[in-house]
């Protein structure tokens, strides 16, 4: 029997890989990566406080809407490093300094 | 006839007009400055002569007067009223004064347009002039001795200024710091008495002094420091201190022969003719006080010492100026000496007989002083050995010298004998009665002797004999009738003559040629009688005097007398009469023996008296007593001790001592304000902001990266914060 403090293990570790890739890469798209890693271990945390807690389906349903939120973020964090490169023919974090082209 | 305050002001506003017109516009145009002084002079002159021609044709009686008062200021505190009221006071003497002034000042205004013409302040000497003459009319109008002081220290300043009106000349510096720091003695005691008088009567008016001392309001006593003494006394002796200063009196006599720095036309007015007269004035117009302070005594001693000692000094004088002066020191003593034997007429006659004859005497010696211009030194001529033989070439001078000279002698039928004689009549009449009085009376014949003496001597040195210095001799110019060099002379030397004061030739009454009733000095000029103001009240300044108030008075000569004692003092009058012409004429015949017969050597009596002669050289040492006595032995210690105390003790302990205290409250303060208020307050907010400046600068640096760190931590905190909370 898979305990649930091995599924928060194995969130805990995406989610200090996610936030590790977030603050230490410094190009745009391995920013979404680690965003997605983190979004991906807390749907895992949804998913295992539903299996071990209460017993009901509202953490699967929380964790489909993670999934969803997470592809339509990665659409407009894509589409915005898209415009970015094509701004600045560069997608490097810290060029991002101004909100106008 | 109505009189009207517009017909009286205008003889005090006039010259006053004048010399604050003249003091702006003398620098540009000194011709119209001076046109104008003498042009106001003259207006004042004709008015007084219009005051003077109602009170001299009886139209008032002896006793009446002009009085009107308005309030200078009112201090209302609480209950107590401080009101100091002004006012005018015109009587027949002030009258006949200001007919005195107003003429003597217009001729002397003449005088000095011929004197000073070539000075380099010609200008500047007509607006002193205008100003004293204002002044003295001013003291004569007031009716309080408030104003009285007024003006007298404005005469006092303008004297100072005359004196060292050659303030190149270090004498003339000098001797005008001296006539103003001597009379300075009197003024103060002058001003203790006017506050004596104010603390117990409540006002210094005139009138009022005089229903006070009707009142026996004055004879209560006032204590200084252990000794108490009647009001009255105290009030008379001050009072009587600042005449002795202004009136060059016997103990302050020093300042008046060192006036004579001045130009001679302001000796005539100032020291002469009008200035010195003020203190005999006062006095007069204080006789009652003097009475009741029981102290004609006293005045009639000072009078004679002045009278007899400024005589005798006089003798060896070679200055005609000098001479002149100590004529005038005399002659004051005179006036002293009548107020002090009682006889009030007869004083205020010498007062004006005096400034007329010694107005013309010293406008003579100035047009003497103007002729005589050496030429090697370029400066005019005092010294009399160096004159004689100027009666050929001034004729004009030597009959208006002449005449004045015959008038202060005493000799008959003038001016002079008619006043003077008057005095030692009555001061003989006083040594009857009383002991005291003797010697008074001896010291004024013997002072008229000598007075007689030293005038002739003058003359004699001056005008008779062969000139003694030919050079300077032919170079004086044969003298024309010119109008502002002889015609003031001759017009004052007709003043000369008796009968314009007396009525009759003698002035004795012995060779009556009019009636007694035109004897008008006796007539208009009585001594206050005090009962009269009783129960007095103001009128103010604006009402007019209507005729109703008059009340004729005839003069009978022997009233409130018995017929014995009346047949007394004519008998002493007629034995004075012929002793003073006795002693006039054996004065006359000495001096004429002396430098004209030259039967009697001078030198003679120079040799034979020798430390006589020395006192008299040395004016009785009083310079040398003020200066090295009074001044260095007294004055200075006393000067030294209160520096010390005040640059010793106050300076060093008082001021130095509050200087250290503050020094340490401000080095505290100091301490506080940069330590505390700078480095604390005003730096630590500045410290405190650039902390979280460089903080939140840190922490806002754009890196989104950072942002996430910092947003992690948050949360992390969050989460270990709100831990507890959840078990």
């Amino acid at each position: 029997m898979i305990s649930l403090s091995s599924y928060l293990v194995i969130s805990l570790f995406l989610f200090l890989c996610g936030i590790t890739v977030m603050i230490a890469r410094k190009n745009i798209i391995a920013i979404l990566l680690g965003i997605e890693l983190i979004l991906n271990a807390s749907a895992l945390n949804f998913v295992a406080y539903s299996r071990f807690g209460h017993n009901n389906i509202d953490g699967h349903i929380m964790a489909l809407f993670i999934i969803v939120i997470a592809a339509a973020e990665a659409a407009v964090g894509l589409a915005i490093a898209i415009r970015y490169f094509q701004n600045r023919e560069t997608i490097h974090i810290d060029s991002a300094t101004q909100l106008q082209s | 006839m109505e009189y009207d305050i517009s017909q009286i002001l205008p003889i005090v506003l006039l010259p006053f007009g004048a010399f604050v017109l003249n003091a702006l516009i003398v620098k540009k145009i000194p011709r119209v400055a001076v046109f104008l002084s003498c042009l106001s002079i003259f207006v004042s002159f004709l008015f007084a002569a219009n005051i003077f021609k109602d009170f001299f044709f009886s139209k008032y009686a002896s006793d009446f007067y002009v009085h009107r008062v308005f309030e200078w200021f009112n201090l209302n505190g609480g209950n107590q009223t401080f009101s100091v009221k002004m006012g005018i006071y015109l009587d027949n003497m002030s009258s006949v004064m200001l007919l005195m002034v107003t003429g003597t000042a217009f001729l002397i205004h003449i005088f000095s347009t011929f004197y000073m013409k070539e000075d380099a302040r010609y200008g500047r000497f007509f607006v002193y002039l205008s100003l004293f003459s204002s002044a003295m009319l001013g003291l004569v109008l007031s009716d309080n001795l408030l104003s009285v002081f007024i003006f007298w220290e404005i005469m006092g300043f303008c004297s100072y200024s005359l004196i060292g009106f050659y303030f190149e000349k270090e004498g003339a510096g000098n001797a005008s710091l001296k006539a103003f720091m001597t009379t300075r003695v009197g003024d103060v005691f002058f001003l203790f008495g006017i506050i004596a008088l104010w603390t117990t009567v409540g006002s210094v008016s005139f009138v009022d002094i005089y229903s006070a001392i009707n009142d026996g309001l004055l004879s209560s006593n006032i204590s200084i420091l252990i000794w108490s003494f009647p009001v009255v006394t105290v009030a008379a002796i001050s009072i009587f201190l600042g005449t002795i200063g202004k009136s060059a009196q016997f103990p302050l006599q020093v300042w008046l022969p060192d006036a004579m720095w001045g130009p001679t036309p302001c000796s005539a007015l100032i020291h002469a003719a009008t200035m010195v007269a003020a203190g005999v004035y006062l006095s007069l117009r204080m006789y009652p006080l003097m009475q009741a302070g029981g102290l004609l005594i006293p005045i009639a001693y000072i009078g004679a010492i002045t009278a007899f000692g400024a005589a005798t000094i006089a003798l060896i004088q070679t200055d005609i100026k000098a001479v002149l002066a100590y004529s005038t020191i005399s002659q004051l003593g005179y006036m002293v000496l009548g107020i002090g034997v009682g006889a009030y007429n007869a004083s205020f006659m010498h007062l004006i007989t005096h400034a007329v004859f010694k107005a013309c005497l010293f406008l003579s010696a100035g047009s003497i002083i103007h002729s005589l211009h050496d030429h090697h030194t370029h400066a005019h001529v005092q010294e009399m050995p160096r004159m004689g033989g100027l009666k050929k070439k001034m004729p004009y001078t030597f009959i208006a010298m002449l005449f004045c000279t015959l008038a202060i002698s005493g000799v008959p039928l003038f001016s002079g004998f008619v006043s003077k004689d008057r005095i030692l009549g009555d001061a003989l009449l006083m040594a009857t009665h009383n002991n005291l009085y003797i010697i008074p009376a001896l010291l004024g014949f013997g002072g008229a002797f000598l007075t007689a003496f030293y005038m002739f001597r003058m003359m004699f040195l001056t005008f008779f004999g062969e000139p003694r210095d030919k050079e300077l001799f032919d170079h004086v110019h044969t003298e024309k009738l010119k109008w502002n060099q002889n015609v003031p002379l001759l017009i004052l030397t007709v003043f000369t003559l008796g009968f314009w004061y007396s009525g009759s030739f003698s002035g004795q009454g012995l060779v009556k040629v009019y009636d007694a009733k035109y004897e008008w000095f006796q007539t208009l000029i009585k001594a206050p009688k005090i009962s009269e103001f009783q129960n007095y009240t103001s009128i103010g300044m604006t009402e007019k005097f209507t005729s109703n108030e008059i009340v004729s008075s005839k003069y009978e000569p022997d009233e409130g007398e018995t017929e014995e004692e009346s047949h007394h003092a004519h008998s002493v009058h007629h034995v004075g009469a012929i002793i003073s012409i006795l002693i006039a004429i054996s004065g006359i015949l000495m001096a004429w023996l002396m430098y004209i017969m030259k039967t009697v050597n001078p030198g003679w009596w120079v040799t034979t008296f020798t430390r006589w002669y020395r006192a008299l050289q040395n004016k009785y040492y009083f310079d040398d007593f003020y200066i090295k006595g009074v001044i260095q032995k007294l004055l200075l210690p006393l000067n030294r001790t209160l520096s010390f105390f005040d640059m010793g003790i106050f300076d060093r302990y008082a001021i130095d001592g509050w200087a250290a205290i503050n020094r340490f409250f401000y080095k505290t303060s100091r301490w506080f304000d940069n330590v505390v208020v700078d480095s604390i307050l005003v730096d630590g907010t500045g410290v405190s902001v650039r902390f979280f400046n460089v903080l939140l600068r840190t922490i806002q640096n754009g890196k989104i990266q950072f942002y996430f760190i910092v947003f992690i931590a948050v949360l992390a905190g969050y989460i270990f914060s709100l831990k507890p909370l959840v078990n």
